[in-house]
């Protein structure tokens, strides 16, 4: 391959300024949010300005057989932004990120895939509107097309609207090969306002969700839309530590069974060591200091908090009267109404926390400490068992997590659609270059461990990706269908090539 | 290559967890609109925000990236504004506290790195290194401006000390390029009945050599105009520029250790100078005003309120705030060595400073740094826009003295 000729190629698509293969630039693009993996450069970093241009990127990787990662707010915590073997394109989308139509008869917004959630849905707030799951944890950065490729959820509204995949109605691809294709209503040559995915043969789209970046380039999205209701109300309760996990199952699964439909928008659950360390015994300064006890300790206490949202007073309070009485039947108790009090449900819901929450699990409790997801969605009825398991993992490989400072468990659990869970386990370790490999020893260990218990990952990326295929997850036919449907869609094999190890 | 500035912050660098905050943020319960003025305006890859920057100076650390021109020069595109630090974890809530943000200063980490730089002969860049070289020799960044001249603007005839309690810290922008202000600060002062002392031996503050990684240059003059300063009795030493309220009240410290005076910005001073009684702005402006936070004075050093209660006290004024503010201030585009090496970079920040003054439909930004005045100014005229653009001291000045 002549290197030269190929920067002259990606130049002519998108313009020198919006290509680079200069060390520092691609340098800066060798990590995504995933602080145990080493760098990996890729050859050129690229940043499209509209769908035609990835077509033609997409067009020139396909004829010089060059590897393409797409990558839009680099967000991705087990390696899914940045290439996985040196080399190749990465793809940066985020010039990408116009508001291209609200409609209001459809009740959808149509969007490029490299604005964030954020930006999204302050658009959409000027009009009292919101995209219901508001994308991941990291949706101040992390963008839609992202989003769509994980199934991503935790920005908030979690409980009421799943993740976000389930509110988009229509996706512009442009697959491996450069050709461009719309799926969802937008597949009729009629129809201009992709309204639904449920009609018009097979569902297509949902090929391309939580594809981790596997069958094509997301460019365009059209996402449900919804008046943000006029009401709402947060309250955190403290929970004895004792039976912990067992109370809070109850109290989750009760919230969603009798919860009216539509109310509850989020409903967390911090078990005893993660609510202790938020209060700082683990970090050793007080993240929410209204968990502390009088005397400035840590309380003892695990923490369960909903939100809801309603149309009308009645219905909120009637949903609040209810919600209060379950959570108290099962012993927990109300914190304060204000955020200093301990009333953290409020600073996630009203000052945007939601996408902020999650920074303290990701490696950000102190200084020089990483962190290694294994999150995954799991039925609510699971918790004392994934807790339990855990418990036994960290037992295990106590040894292994001291030589890395390293503590395992569950930072919080966090409902989503269904009776579901969103399980925000993993590893944080002290960050040392000759311990790396030894986290990343534990991280797939710990990976694998859990899908063998019945994990279900949606963050894949480069280690989930292979540690299911490792633990021996998916049966030969399933594996075999989703390998002919990758080898289809992409024969040469460019689009993010090693993820499941296809 | 050795950067042992840098490494000093080895332990920054390996907190930054990624998370991108530092990209786009935009947080509208809180007021953030935006992070980096320069991702804004540049072709956006990772290398022009703090979080593919912190990545790249791991790379140097460690030996994996090689300081290269194009290495230098990205680092200098920088304003050292402080919006990515406040970006960056950052709750906007006292009682939760999310540990990163207070691991991480990012100011240090870029002005460690181009400390680094200038040690290795490398930085900074050229223009900087022309403007430093006429510091050194004559004390002020504007050659071919002599030092002899800081004064020659004080109107003749003038009784001014050189000595006293409270010491007007004149700097270099305004003695040099835009006198009128001093003129108008030094009446001001003489209709409240305020005795300031201007000391022909203080030199420039040093904010530039620092910012821009002159280390040593920059703690020569410190340790100065510390002296100087100590040697006059100042009690109080007061300045009208937000680079030198920050280098005074923030690197000073660092620098000499405890200061023995109190260092007061122009606009705290007015203030209470107006709440005292002593300054009675009287004449009813018409004027529709917006504030600018001058980054040095506002993140750096938050110093928010008091200028906006001194516009607020001026008689008629309109004032409305512009959509990005305080800690989430967008800057003007001129710090850090920016409107020097990269003038045009610094012209279309501010650009959008002017933008955001017609949506709020304002017809006069106010500032309190003379740089960002200049900057601001610049972008007017570039522009070809009717905003008008004053200082405080301009405002106070012609509601109380212009008659």
């Amino acid at each position: 391959m002549n290197e030269d000729r190929i920067l002259r190629l990606l130049e002519d698509v998108v313009g020198s300024e919006y290509v680079s293969c200069e060390e520092h630039v691609l340098y800066a693009y060798s990590k995504s949010n995933d602080p145990a993996l080493p760098e990996r450069m890729p050859d050129y970093v690229v940043r499209p300005g509209s769908t035609e241009e990835v077509a033609q990127i997409l067009k020139i990787a396909n004829r010089y057989r060059i590897p393409v990662i797409p990558r839009s707010g680099g967000c991705c915590l087990t390696g899914g932004s940045r290439p996985i073997e040196p080399g190749g394109i990465v793809l940066d989308l985020t010039r990408m990120n116009r508001v291209l139509d609200i409609d209001e008869d459809t009740m959808t917004v149509t969007v490029e895939c490299g604005i964030t959630w954020a930006q999204l849905n302050a658009i959409l707030g000027e009009r009292g509107y919101y995209t219901g799951c508001l994308g991941p944890g990291s949706g101040l950065c992390a963008c839609v097309g992202g989003g769509l490729s994980h199934h991503s959820v935790g920005g908030g509204g979690g409980a009421k609207y799943g993740p976000c995949t389930a509110n988009c109605t229509g996706l512009e691809v442009v697959l491996p090969t450069g050709v461009v294709i719309k799926v969802g209503a937008w597949a009729s040559n009629f129809i201009d306002k992709s309204f639904t995915l449920y009609a018009g043969g097979p569902m297509l789209a949902g090929l391309f969700f939580g594809d981790n970046g596997l069958l094509g380039v997301k460019t365009k999205a059209v996402l449900r839309i919804y008046p943000v209701p006029e009401y709402h109300a947060c309250k955190t309760f403290a929970l004895p530590t004792k039976d912990a996990d067992e109370r809070a199952t109850r109290i989750l699964y009760e919230w969603r069974l009798k919860a009216d439909h539509g109310v509850l928008y989020d409903a967390f659950y911090f078990p005893p060591v993660s609510a202790i360390a938020y209060a700082g015994a683990l970090f050793g300064q007080p993240l929410i200091k209204g968990w502390l006890t009088e005397k400035g300790m840590p309380r003892d206490m695990a923490v369960v908090f909903y939100v809801i949202e309603a149309h009308t007073e009645e219905t909120l309070h009637a949903n609040e009267k209810l919600l209060d009485k379950i959570a108290m039947e099962h012993g927990a108790e109300p914190l304060g109404e204000e955020i200093h009090e301990g009333n953290i449900a409020k600073w996630f819901y009203e000052k945007q926390g939601h996408w902020q929450i999650y920074h303290p699990l990701w490696c950000g409790t102190g200084p020089r400490i990483i962190a290694m997801t294994t999150e995954h969605i799991a039925p609510i009825k699971r918790i004392p068992m994934i807790q339990k398991k855990l418990d036994e993992w960290q037992r295990k490989h106590s040894a292994e997590l001291a030589k890395v400072k390293g503590i395992a468990g569950v930072g919080q659990f966090l409902m989503v659609e269904g009776f579901n869970v969103e399980v925000t386990s993993g590893i944080i370790a002290e960050y040392r270059p000759e311990n790396m490999e030894l986290c990343r020893k534990l991280w797939i260990d710990q990976a694998k461990f859990l899908t063998r218990l019945g994990a279900y990952y949606y963050m894949l990326g480069e280690v989930l990706s292979m540690a299911v295929i490792d633990a021996g997850a998916f049966s030969g036919p399933y594996y075999e269908f989703l390998r002919q449907i990758k080898y289809t869609l992409d024969p040469n094999r460019i689009l993010s090539p090693g993820k499941f190890y296809l | 290559m050795e950067f042992s500035n840098l490494r000093k912050y080895e332990d920054m660098l390996y907190s930054c967890s990624r998370v991108g905050d530092c990209r786009v943020s935009v947080r509208p319960s809180i007021g953030k609109y935006g992070v980096c003025p320069v991702l804004e305006h540049s072709p956006g890859f990772e290398v022009y925000f703090a979080r593919g920057r912190i990545l790249l100076a791991r790379g140097l650390l460690e030996g994996k990236i090689k300081p290269t021109e194009e290495v230098v020069r990205v680092f200098y595109q920088c304003m050292v504004c402080g919006s990515c630090k406040w970006s960056c974890n950052q709750s906007f809530e006292e009682s939760v506290v999310l540990p990163i943000s207070q691991i991480i200063d990012h100011d240090k980490i870029w002005e460690a790195i181009r400390a680094d730089f200038v040690e290795m002969g490398i930085g900074p860049m050229p223009r900087h290194r022309e403007i430093l070289a006429w510091t050194r020799k004559e004390y002020n960044p504007y050659p071919p401006s002599k030092h002899a001249d800081r004064l020659k603007w004080i109107p003749e005839g003038e009784k001014i000390p050189q000595k006293g309690k409270i010491v007007f810290f004149v700097g270099c922008t305004n003695p040099y390029r835009a006198p009128d202000l001093l003129i108008k600060y030094l009446e001001l002062m003489r209709a409240a009945g305020v005795e300031v002392a201007i000391n022909p031996d203080l030199w420039c503050c040093g904010s530039i050599a620092l910012r821009v990684g002159d280390r040593k240059l920059g703690e020569e003059l410190a340790r100065h105009n510390v002296e100087v300063l100590k040697n006059i009795g100042a009690e109080v030493v007061v300045t009208h520029c937000a680079g030198c309220y920050r280098t005074l009240k923030r690197d000073y410290p660092e620098i000499v250790g405890e200061l023995p005076f109190e260092v007061k910005h122009t606009t705290e001073h007015l203030l209470e100078l107006i709440k005292d009684g002593k300054l009675h702005p009287e004449k009813e402006l018409k004027y529709k005003v917006t504030y600018h936070d001058p980054c040095h004075l506002g993140r750096h050093c938050g110093v928010f309120d008091p200028p906006r209660e001194v516009i607020r006290s001026v008689p008629g004024i309109e004032f409305t705030e512009l959509r990005r503010i305080r800690y989430n201030s967008w800057c003007c585009g001129a710090g850090g060595g920016v409107k020097s090496a990269f003038p045009d970079l610094a012209v279309k920040i501010a650009k959008d400073r002017i933008k955001e003054t017609t949506e709020v439909k304002a017809d006069t930004l106010v500032t309190a740094c003379p740089f960002c005045e200049r900057n601001l100014t610049d972008a007017v005229n570039a522009m070809k826009s009717r905003v008008r653009v004053l200082d405080v001291i301009d405002l106070v000045h012609e509601s109380t003295i212009t008659k």
